[in-house]
């Protein structure tokens, strides 16, 4: 039996999705550095080092230039655009002290509060549903 | 022999551990699902499982891309919590079963899955976010933990985890003690982390996944990654790792328990089901 239709196959190939960035392994090649130095910061000993000296820390993990501006611009859609992979820019947004609802609003370009009132829970009237 | 007593498919999400650990249970927008979640906890408490096998997903914690493993299969005898990048949570650690992991890891090759073998492992959110909603501490039971990738494309197929499920059946089936197992599976339901279609849920695709998956889970192996993440955003390609919890079950299934609830960035999805074809 054919599962998918001629042509489909199951694994993603590189089909525009709207509005979405699929983490695929040329975008893993590209945002490398910049992502093994997002998952460093899973050691509260270099969250120390890089607040301590952000440039100091980028250079040490041969970020380029243009993706050290990046991160020093906080550039959340600049860094997933660059390779970055949204869990581990995660990782930088919370050493830098922002969230990812505050990640979410600068990529959707609104503010948080513009954001948050598209959200049923904060809008009130969510309702859960058993069944 | 070892036997398969219930299945658990839920959602995981950091928001549910800040919920949890902020003591928002009746905060108005958190408490709808602390209490969609206790029946299942009750009927967990109940079931008094020996075993727990967890198919969920590490997020950049244990794994990196230098050595990206399709399969992790866990055998160690305790499980610390990942540091995230803030720090862990005041939660004990996972106990383990490495010996019945073992058992597991020989009878998956034998299946021809070959996971990469992990004694040293943290356990991230994946399994963490969720199961002080399902149990109370001390943990019910040791924990064999099975992390598969779900954020590196090209990750495993649906099909693939619907056959990982078949695969844990045979090789809980195969082992000689008399333990009864609770699998469980955990990852997003519709959700987008990143870009313009951030914040992107879509609760009606939720609830016909979760009328799928009890009752005609085929017919979710024959949707593409690509269908996945149109319908439920990019990273809620994660749902079908819910596969390998059903596939595990058997052929029929009784519903326990179903909830869904979408307050902020993800729909919440739970279901609990027994194995009725023995």
């Amino acid at each position: 039996m054919e599962p998918f239709p001629p042509g489909a196959t199951a694994t993603y190939g590189d089909a525009p999705i709207e509005g979405t960035t699929v983490f695929t392994g040329t975008r893993s090649q590209q945002g490398y550095r910049i992502n093994k130095l997002a998952m460093s910061l899973t050691d509260p000993a270099n969250r120390a080092a890089f607040t301590a000296d952000e440039r100091g820390y980028m250079h040490k993990y041969g970020l380029r230039q243009t993706e050290m501006m990046l991160i020093e611009r906080r550039d959340w859609s600049g860094l997933i655009a660059a390779g970055g992979n949204v869990y581990l820019l995660l990782k930088i947004a919370g050493t830098v002290g922002q969230s990812l609802l505050q990640m979410g609003a600068q990529m959707r370009g609104e503010t948080l509060e513009a954001f948050l009132h598209t959200r049923p829970g904060k809008a009130g009237g969510a309702g859960g549903r058993k069944s | 022999m070892a036997r398969i007593v219930g299945g658990i498919g839920c959602s995981h999400a950091p928001s549910i551990a800040h919920s949890y650990d902020k003591g928002q249970q009746r905060d108005p927008m958190w408490a709808p699902l602390y209490e969609g979640f206790a029946p299942a906890r009750d009927w967990l408490s109940q079931l008094r499982p020996d075993l727990m096998i967890v198919v969920y997903n590490d997020h950049m914690n244990r794994f990196f891309f230098d050595a990206y493993p399709s399969f992790a299969l866990g055998v160690a005898d305790t499980y610390p919590q990942a540091d995230e990048g803030w720090g862990t949570r005041d939660l004990p650690d996972l106990a383990g079963d490495s010996r019945f992991a073992w058992h597991l890891a020989r009878s998956l090759v034998e299946d021809e899955f070959d996971p990469a073998i992990c004694q040293e492992m943290t356990v991230d959110h994946g399994i963490f976010s969720i199961l002080p909603l399902l149990a109370r501490t001390p943990w019910p039971a040791p924990i064999v933990p099975i992390a598969a990738n779900v954020i590196l494309h090209p990750i495993p197929t649906p099909r693939r985890f619907f056959r990982l499920g078949e695969a844990i059946r045979r090789a809980v089936a195969g082992y000689p003690a008399d333990l009864r197992v609770l699998v469980m599976a955990t990852g997003g339901m519709s959700h987008q982390l990143h870009g313009p279609r951030f914040g992107f849920t879509n609760p009606q695709w939720d609830n016909e996944f979760l009328d799928r998956i009890e009752h005609d889970p085929q017919s979710l192996t024959r949707l593409t990654h690509q269908d996945y993440m149109e319908r439920g955003g990019a990273e809620s390609v994660e749902v079908i790792m819910w596969l390998a919890m059903r596939a595990a079950l058997g052929t029929s299934v009784r519903r326990v328990h179903r909830y869904y609830y979408a307050p902020m960035l993800t729909g919440y999805g739970l279901i609990v089901l027994e194995g009725t074809a023995g």
